[in-house]
C-alpha cells in the first residue's frame, strides 16, 4: 500500500514540476525576440499562408491562403501597393479612363514575359479574362468580372435573342417607353488609342436583352413576364460566345476593358489573382494537370519548383520576370498549416519567418505583443458581426434588434477578443479614412434630422439602460431581479444564436450571451455547427434568433461591405431587402466625384444601420508576426503581401523597426522601388492634357510630388 | 478452413461496395456542399459548378456512375482517363477503380492523393509500432519476470498514464518541453529523422501501453499455467523455460491485438497529423469529410474498409488458433 | 462441508467483491471515483455557494475578463473568459461521466444482444450480422457523428432524446439536446466490439452442457440466449463495458478536438483539455487541470476495469 501510494505521488510529482517548469518558461520574457531568431543562411523566406492551396489556377481558386501564393507566381495589369493594396502598375505601366468611367485602356510594358520566355500581350490577358469567365471553367470568383459588359450573360450561359432584320432585341425595348431613353443614344466621347475595331463598336450600342439560353430556365422567366415572351416568341437564339465580352485587343500591347456602369473600386479590383495572366499554350495542352509542376507556366516574379501538397510548396525567382532586377528573395517555401498554435510554435522555433493574419492565438496575443518588432496588430479590411433574422419573431420587431445591439459591451469584447477594435458601423473603422470622413458629415446631417447627434451615435457601442427601454417598448418588459434582470416574456426557446466550430467563434458566442444576461436577463442559447452544415444554414436564412457572420473586403472601397445588403439574394443572411437601399447603391456608383460618391454610400449605411439588420461587433486586426529581419512586408488591410518588395536584412542595426510605426516608417528601399514603379503612370497622367476622373491612386501620387 | 478464408476474401468485395454506398448516402445526408464558403454563390455560378459535376442529374444515375467509375465500366473513345486501370476487351474499352478527381483539389486525382499521403501515415505508424513493440514487451515482460516489484507496479502505472492521457495533451506537452524550450526537435511539419521524433513517440504511447499490459498478463498467465511447472519439474533451467515457453504466451495476445491495431493506425493518426502538420492520410481523410469531398472521402473510406476488413480476418483466423473451442462452419 | 456451499449459491458476486477488495489498485479506481462523482454532482453547487461562480458565469467586471493562475479563490485558475475553471471542471465532469455512462450502456445493449444473437444461431445468419458489424465498423464515424448530429439537431432532435434532456433539465435546450445527440452517437459506433466480444463468447459456451441440456428440456431460444447464455458470459461484458467508459471519453475528447464534440457553453472534460491544450506555453493551468482530472479518472476506471477482470473471470486475459 505505501508502495503504490509513493508511485502516485511521484506521478503527480513529477506532473507538478513539469507544470511549474511549463510556468516559468512561459513567463519569462526576458529576451528580445520571440523564440529562437536567426537570419536563414540562404535568401529564401519561410512562409505559411494558412491551408493547403486547392489549385494553382489563379483563375479557380478562391480564398485567402491561396491569394498570397498566386501574388506570387503570377502578374496582372496592376498589383497591389504593399502598403495601402491600392492599384499600382504591374504589366501594364500606364492607363486611362475615360470621361464617364466605363472604359479603361492598359498600356502594358513590352518585356513582360512568361516563365517560358514567352512575351505576355493584351491577347493573354483577353485569353486570361475569357477563361476566368467561362461556364465550362465554373469559377467561383467570376462574379468579380460582372461589371464587364457581357460577362454575367456569357458566364451564365445566355443567349441574345435575334431579330428577324438581323439586329437585336435590347434590353431597352422591353422597358416601359415613357422613360427609357430614345434609341440613339447619344455615345459619350472615347479617348480612343488606336482604331476601333467593329467589335469594339458594337459594344457601344444600347445593351442587348439575353435570356437563358436552357429551356426550361428561359420558361421560368417568360412565364413570369408575359412582356419578356412576347419579344423573344419565334426569334432565333444566339448564345453569348466568350468573344463577346467587353475585353479586347486593340494591339499586342494595348488592353481595353467596357464596363456596364462606372466602378470607381474596379481598377483596385484587377489586382486580384482571378485577372492575372495565364499562358494558353500551356494550359490547352495539359488540360487539368497544367497546375502540375513539370507543365506550369507562370508569370509573376516567381516560378514554382517544387510541389508536395499539405507540405511545402516552394518557389524561386523567375529570371524571365520583367522586373526580376527588382526581386530580393531568392525564393520562398510556402508550408500549408492548419492549426494555428503550430503555426506559432514554428515560427517560436524559428522555422518560419512570417506568419498571415490571425494566426495569433487571441490568449497569445498579450504575450506576443511584448515583442514589438515583430507582432502586428493593424486593422483589416474585415468586420465581424451577427446577422441578424429580421423576417422572423421576435427579431422582426426594430426595438429587439436594436435593444440586443445596445446589450454588448463591445469596448469589453474588443479588449476579450484583443484582436478586434468595437465596430457600431457597418464598415471597418481605420481601413477607409476619406470615405469615413464623409461619413461624418453624412451622419451629423441625418442624426439632426432625427434630433439626434454623432456623441448619442456613437454611444450605441453599448448602453443598457436604453437597451433595457427598447427591450420593454417591444413588449418584453425587462425587470430588475435581484443583482440582475430578467425578463421572463422574451421568447428564449425559438430564438439561438449560432456560429460555425472554431474557437474564436464560441469565445465570442459566449462572451454575447453572458452580456445579454446580465444587460437584459435573456439567456439565448448558443449553437455550434460544423462549418459545411453552417453555411447553407445560415445563407438561407433558416436561423431565428442571430448567427454569426464576417466579412473581408475584396477591394479597397466600402462598396465591397455594402454590397452584401444589394439585391434580393444578398449574401447578408437576414432576409432583409429593401429596394431602396439598392437604388443609394447604384446611384454612388454612377456618381464621378469621389467625395460626393462617398457621401451616398454614407447614406445608405446610415439606413441600414437605423434598421439595424445586423449586430455589428468589430473591425478585426491583422494579428500576426514576422521575424525582425523580415523587411518590405506591411500589414496592410488584407494581409495580402506583394513579394518583390520583402527582402531580408543582414545587418542587424536595421532590424529594430516597431510594427506599430511601420506603416509611417520609410523603408528607403522600398519607397525607390514604390516610386521607381509608379513613375510610368504618373508620367502618361502628366503627359495627359485634357483632366481624368480621379482615383485614389492619381490623388495620392500627386500629393506625393 | 482454405474455402473459409477464400469465401471471406470473396466477400470483401460486396461487402466494401455496401460500405461505400452507406458513405455516399451518408455524404448526401449531410447538408452542405464542396463548393460552399464564407461568401454566397451567384445562382448562375452555382449552376455552372453543378452541371461541371454532374449535381444536375437524376440523383440515381450520380450513383449508378459513381458506382461504374469506382468498379468498371466501359468508356467511350475520346473520355479523358486521369487514374485507375484502363484495358480494352475486342473493341470495347474498359476503365477500372477510377475514383475521379477531389473536389476540393481538382486538379489531382483520389488514387494519386491516397498515394501521395498513405507513406506518410504509413511510415509514423509503422514507426510508433515498432517502438511499442519493443519498448511494451520489454517492459511487460521485466513487469511480469519482477511481478510486484517497484518496476511492475511503476511500468504498470506509466502503461496507466499512456492509456489516460488523450495525444494531443500528449503531444502539445512533448512539444513545448522538447521543441519550444530545449529546442531539440522541430515542433512540427515532416522532414528528416528529427521531425520524426515527437510525433512517433506521441503516436506509440498508447500502443506501447497497450502491448506492455498485454504482454504481461499473457506472461503471467502462462507462468502459472501447467505446462511450464512441467518444464521447470523436468528440470529445464529459467531461462530457457521463460524464452521457450513464457514468451510465446506472452506474444500471442501481442499479435492478435496487432491486427486491428495496424489497421487503426493507418487511419487514426489524424491528431498526431494535425498536431505535427504531418501530411498523412488520416488528416487528409477528416478534412475530405468536413470539405465534403465526396470522391476523396469515398476513395479514402474504400481503401481503409478493404484493409480493415483483411486485417479483421486474419484476427478471426487467429482466434481459431488461440482458441480451439471457436469452430469455423 | 459440500452443504453449506451449496446454500452460498449465489457467491459468485461476493467472492468477486471480496477479491477486488483485495486488489489494492482497485480499491484506489473505486474511491477516486466515488470520490469524483460526489464531486461533481455536488461540487458546482457548493462553489456557487461559496464564491457564486458557475461553470459558464462570465465575469461582469471588464478587467475580471482574463485568464488568472490559481490562487485561494480560484483553485485552478480561470480560464480567458474569467470563468472559475474549478467550477468547469466539475461542470465538465458531469458530461464527460455521463458521455462515458450513457454511450456504454447503449453499447451495451445493443452489442450484447446483437452479439449474443448471432453467436448463438451460428451459421449463416451469424456469418451475415458479423458481416454487417464489419460493415459499420468500415465506415468513418466522424461522418456517422456529422450526419446525426446536423440531421437530427436543432427542431429535427427525436422527441425521446428532448424529453430524456428534458429530464435532467434542459427543456427546449438545444445545447444540451446535442449533448444527448452526441451520447448516442457514441454509443452507437461503440457497440461493434462488444458484439464481438459477447459473439466470441457465446460460440465457446454455446457447444456446452449446460445449453444442451436447457435445449433439451424446450427452452426457448431467446431464452436460452438471455436466461442461460448472457449471465454466463456477463463476467466479460462487465469488464470490457468498464474499459469501453474510458474509451468512449477519449472518443468524446477525441471529436471535441476536433471541434465536434460537446457544444459551448457546455463543456466537457476533453473539450475543456482540447481548448487549454493550445494555451499550454502560456495558460498552462487550462490544460493542466482538465486533464489531470480526466486521466485520474481514466486511470481509477481502468484500475476497476482490471480488478473486475481479475475478480470476476481469472481466465480471460482480453486486454
Amino acid at each position: 500500500m505505501t508502495r503504490i501510494r509513493f508511485i502516485q505521488f511521484r506521478s503527480i510529482l513529477a506532473i507538478a514540476v513539469l507544470s511549474s517548469f511549463l510556468i516559468s518558461c512561459s513567463t519569462q520574457a526576458s529576451s528580445k525576440y520571440f523564440g529562437q531568431t536567426k537570419v536563414p543562411s540562404d535568401n529564401i523566406l519561410r512562409y505559411t499562408t494558412g491551408s493547403e492551396p486547392e489549385s494553382l489556377d489563379p483563375q479557380f481558386v478562391t480564398g485567402q491562403p491561396e491569394a498570397r501564393i498566386m501574388m506570387a507566381i503570377y502578374d496582372g495589369l496592376v498589383e497591389y501597393h504593399p502598403k495601402t493594396m491600392e492599384a499600382m502598375p504591374a504589366i501594364a505601366e500606364s492607363w486611362e479612363l475615360n470621361q464617364d468611367g466605363t472604359e479603361y485602356i492598359f498600356h502594358l510594358r513590352k518585356n513582360a514575359k512568361f516563365s517560358n520566355g514567352d512575351p505576355i500581350t493584351a491577347k493573354d490577358f483577353v485569353y486570361t479574362f475569357r477563361r476566368g469567365l467561362s461556364p465550362e471553367l465554373a469559377s467561383r470568383n467570376a462574379n468579380l468580372a460582372y461589371y464587364i459588359k457581357y460577362s454575367e450573360a456569357y458566364n451564365s450561359d445566355r443567349s441574345f435573342v435575334k431579330n428577324a432584320d438581323g439586329t437585336f432585341v435590347r434590353k431597352a425595348d422591353l422597358e416601359e417607353k415613357k422613360d427609357a431613353a430614345p434609341q440613339t443614344t447619344t455615345i459619350a466621347p472615347h479617348d480612343t488609342v488606336g482604331t476601333d475595331t467593329e467589335f469594339h463598336k458594337y459594344l457601344d450600342e444600347p445593351e442587348r436583352l439575353s435570356v437563358p439560353s436552357d429551356a426550361k430556365e428561359r420558361a421560368k422567366l417568360t412565364d413570369k413576364d408575359a412582356k419578356l415572351k412576347a419579344a423573344i416568341e419565334g426569334k432565333e437564339l444566339v448564345p453569348v460566345k466568350a468573344e463577346d465580352i467587353g475585353v479586347e485587343a486593340i494591339d499586342d500591347y494595348t488592353f481595353r476593358i467596357k464596363l456596364y456602369q462606372p466602378a470607381p473600386f474596379f481598377l483596385g479590383l484587377l489586382a486580384h489573382q482571378f485577372f492575372r495572366a495565364v499562358h494558353q499554350g500551356t494550359i490547352e495542352k495539359f488540360g487539368k494537370d497544367w497546375v502540375k509542376p513539370a507543365n506550369i507556366v507562370t508569370s509573376g516574379p516567381f516560378k514554382v519548383v517544387t510541389h508536395k501538397p499539405y507540405d511545402e510548396l516552394t518557389v524561386t525567382r523567375d529570371p524571365n520576370y520583367w522586373d526580376a532586377a527588382n526581386v530580393h528573395l531568392d525564393g520562398i517555401e510556402f508550408y500549408p498549416l492548419d492549426e494555428q498554435t503550430t503555426m506559432l510554435n514554428l515560427y517560436k522555433a524559428g522555422r518560419i519567418d512570417a506568419t498571415y493574419n490571425h494566426t495569433i492565438p487571441a490568449p497569445w496575443n498579450e504575450t506576443v505583443r511584448q515583442f514589438k518588432d515583430e507582432y502586428s496588430l493593424h486593422p483589416e479590411a474585415a468586420v465581424e458581426y451577427y446577422s441578424l433574422s429580421v423576417k422572423k419573431p421576435p427579431m422582426d420587431k426594430i426595438n429587439v434588434r436594436k435593444a440586443l445591439a445596445l446589450a454588448i459591451d463591445r469596448d469589453a469584447l474588443a479588449k476579450f477578443r484583443k484582436t478586434i477594435k468595437p465596430l457600431v458601423d457597418f464598415t471597418p473603422e481605420g481601413i477607409f479614412p476619406k470615405y469615413e470622413e464623409a461619413r461624418r458629415k453624412v451622419y451629423t446631417e441625418e442624426l439632426a434630422k432625427i434630433g439626434s447627434n454623432l456623441d448619442e451615435w456613437k454611444a450605441r457601442k453599448f448602453d443598457p439602460e436604453k437597451a433595457r427601454k427598447l427591450m420593454t417598448e417591444a413588449g418584453f418588459p425587462v425587470q430588475q431581479s435581484g443583482s440582475g434582470y430578467s425578463c421572463p416574456s422574451f421568447p428564449v426557446d425559438v430564438v439561438n444564436l449560432t456560429y460555425n466550430t472554431a474557437e474564436s467563434n464560441q469565445k465570442v458566442a459566449e462572451f454575447v450571451q453572458a452580456q445579454w444576461k446580465q444587460n437584459l436577463g435573456i439567456t439565448v442559447p448558443l449553437k455550434n455547427m460544423e462549418f459545411k452544415t453552417f453555411l447553407p444554414f445560415r445563407s438561407a436564412v433558416e436561423y431565428t434568433g442571430a448567427v454569426r457572420n464576417g466579412w473581408v473586403g475584396d477591394y479597397m472601397d466600402p462598396f465591397t461591405f455594402l454590397n452584401l445588403f444589394y439585391s434580393p439574394q444578398n449574401d447578408g443572411a437576414t432576409g432583409w431587402w429593401d429596394p431602396k437601399y439598392d437604388k443609394l447603391l447604384d446611384d454612388a456608383n454612377k456618381e464621378t466625384d469621389e467625395m460626393k460618391r462617398y457621401e451616398i454610400l454614407a447614406r445608405a449605411e446610415f439606413y441600414v444601420m437605423q434598421q439595424q439588420i445586423v449586430i455589428p461587433l468589430g473591425t478585426s486586426g491583422t494579428s500576426w508576426v514576422k521575424k525582425p529581419y523580415i523587411k518590405g512586408m506591411y500589414p496592410n488591410p488584407g494581409t495580402l503581401h506583394p513579394w518583390k518588395f520583402v527582402y531580408i536584412e543582414r545587418d542587424q542595426n536595421k532590424w529594430n523597426v516597431a510594427m506599430d510605426d511601420i506603416m509611417t516608417t520609410e523603408d528607403p528601399q522600398v519607397e525607390a522601388q514604390i516610386k521607381a514603379l509608379t513613375a510610368t503612370q504618373v508620367e502618361a497622367q502628366k503627359a495627359k492634357t485634357t483632366p481624368q476622373p480621379e482615383t485614389q491612386e492619381k490623388t495620392k501620387t500627386a500629393k506625393a510630388e | 478452413m482454405l474455402s473459409f478464408i477464400i469465401r471471406r476474401l470473396l466477400i470483401i468485395i460486396p461487402m466494401a461496395l455496401l460500405v461505400i454506398t452507406l458513405t455516399w448516402g451518408l455524404i448526401r445526408l449531410a447538408p452542405g456542399t464542396f463548393y460552399s464558403t464564407e461568401k454566397k454563390l451567384p445562382p448562375a455560378i452555382e449552376a455552372n459548378i453543378k452541371k461541371k459535376y454532374g449535381l444536375d442529374q437524376p440523383i440515381y444515375k450520380q450513383y449508378l456512375l459513381m458506382l461504374g467509375n469506382i468498379t468498371c465500366r466501359t468508356k467511350s473513345a475520346d473520355e479523358e482517363v486521369r487514374s485507375g486501370v484502363q484495358f480494352s476487351i475486342g473493341s470495347l474499352d474498359f476503365k477500372c477503380f477510377d475514383f475521379g478527381d477531389s473536389l476540393k483539389y481538382p486538379d489531382r486525382s483520389v488514387n494519386q492523393i491516397i498515394s501521395d499521403h498513405l507513406p506518410y501515415s504509413a511510415t509514423i505508424g509503422l514507426l510508433a509500432y515498432l517502438l511499442a513493440l519493443v519498448l511494451g514487451l520489454g517492459a511487460g515482460i521485466v513487469a511480469a519476470l519482477k511481478q510486484n516489484s517497484a518496476f511492475d507496479y511503476g511500468s504498470m502505472t506509466f502503461a496507466m498514464l499512456g492509456l489516460s492521457v488523450p495525444n494531443f495533451v500528449l503531444g502539445p506537452i512533448l512539444v513545448s518541453v522538447f521543441s519550444l524550450t530545449l529546442y531539440w526537435f522541430p515542433p512540427a511539419r515532416f522532414g528528416g529523422i528529427m521531425s520524426l521524433v515527437l510525433p512517433v513517440i506521441t503516436l506509440s504511447a498508447i500502443y506501447m501501453a497497450y502491448i506492455a499490459r498485454l504482454t504481461r498478463a499473457g506472461m503471467l498467465e502462462v507462468m502459472r499455467s501447467d505446462y511450464i511447472r512441467t518444464a521447470r519439474a523436468k528440470g529445464l533451467d529459467e531461462t530457457t523455460v521463460l524464452l521457450k515457453h513464457g514468451l510465446r504466451g506472452g506474444i500471442i495476445p501481442v499479435l492478435s491485438f496487432t491486427g486491428p491495431a495496424l489497421a487503426a493506425l493507418l487511419a487514426g493518426t489524424v491528431v498526431v497529423e494535425k498536431v505535427f502538420a504531418i501530411p498523412g492520410l488520416g488528416n487528409m481523410f477528416i478534412q475530405s469529410i468536413l470539405n465534403r469531398d465526396e470522391p476523396l472521402t469515398l476513395g479514402i473510406v474504400a481503401f481503409l474498409s478493404i484493409m480493415i476488413m483483411v486485417f479483421n480476418l486474419i484476427v478471426d483466423i487467429s482466434y481459431g488458433f488461440l482458441d480451439p473451442r471457436i469452430r469455423y462452419e | 462441508m459440500a452443504n453449506t456451499e451449496i446454500v452460498k449459491g449465489t457467491s459468485l458476486w461476493k467472492d468477486a467483491w471480496q477479491r477486488l477488495l483485495k486488489n489494492k489498485l482497485a480499491v484506489f479506481g473505486l474511491i477516486v471515483l466515488a470520490l469524483m462523482v460526489v464531486a461533481v454532482i455536488v461540487g458546482p453547487s457548493i462553489i456557487y455557494w461559496i464564491n457564486g461562480f458557475t461553470a459558464d458565469g462570465i465575469p461582469q467586471d471588464g478587467d475580471l475578463i482574463k485568464s488568472f493562475p490559481p490562487s485561494l479563490q480560484h483553485p485552478m485558475g480561470t480560464d480567458e473568459a474569467g470563468r472559475d475553471l474549478l467550477a468547469r471542471v466539475l461542470q465538465g465532469g458531469r458530461i464527460s461521466l455521463m458521455v462515458g455512462i450513457i454511450s456504454t450502456l447503449v453499447s451495451l445493449v445493443i452489442g450484447v444482444s446483437y452479439g449474443a444473437i448471432a453467436g448463438y444461431l451460428g451459421g449463416r445468419i451469424d456469418n451475415l450480422m458479423m458481416r454487417l458489424v464489419d460493415i459499420i465498423y468500415s465506415i468513418p464515424y466522424i461522418l456517422l457523428v456529422v450526419v446525426l448530429l446536423s440531421v437530427f439537431g436543432g427542431q429535427n432532435t427525436p422527441e425521446w432524446i428532448q424529453s430524456l434532456s428534458a429530464a435532467f433539465g434542459g427543456a427546449g435546450n438545444q445545447g444540451l439536446n446535442q449533448i444527448f445527440l452526441l451520447f448516442f452517437a457514441l454509443g452507437l459506433i461503440s457497440w461493434l466490439t462488444m458484439a464481438r466480444v459477447v459473439r466470441g463468447q457465446i460460440l465457446s459456451l454455446k457447444n456446452q452442457e449446460f445449453v444442451l441440456a436447457a435445449r433439451a428440456t424446450g427452452v426457448s431460444t431467446l431464452g436460452i440466449i438471455f436466461r442461460h447464455l448472457v449471465p454466463n458470459a456477463l463476467g466479460p461484458v462487465i469488464v470490457y463495458a468498464t474499459l469501453t467508459i474510458p474509451s468512449v471519453m477519449l472518443s468524446e475528447a477525441f471529436l471535441s478536438f476536433l471541434g465536434l464534440g460537446v457544444q459551448a457553453p457546455y463543456a466537457s472534460w476533453g473539450s475543456l483539455a482540447a481548448d487549454g491544450v493550445k494555451n499550454i506555453g502560456i495558460f498552462p493551468w487550462q490544460m493542466i487541470f482538465p486533464g489531470v482530472t480526466m486521466a485520474l479518472t481514466l486511470f481509477s476506471l481502468n484500475f476497476v476495469g482490471d480488478g473486475l477482470r481479475d475478480a470476476l473471470d481469472p481466465q480471460t486475459r482480453k486486454f
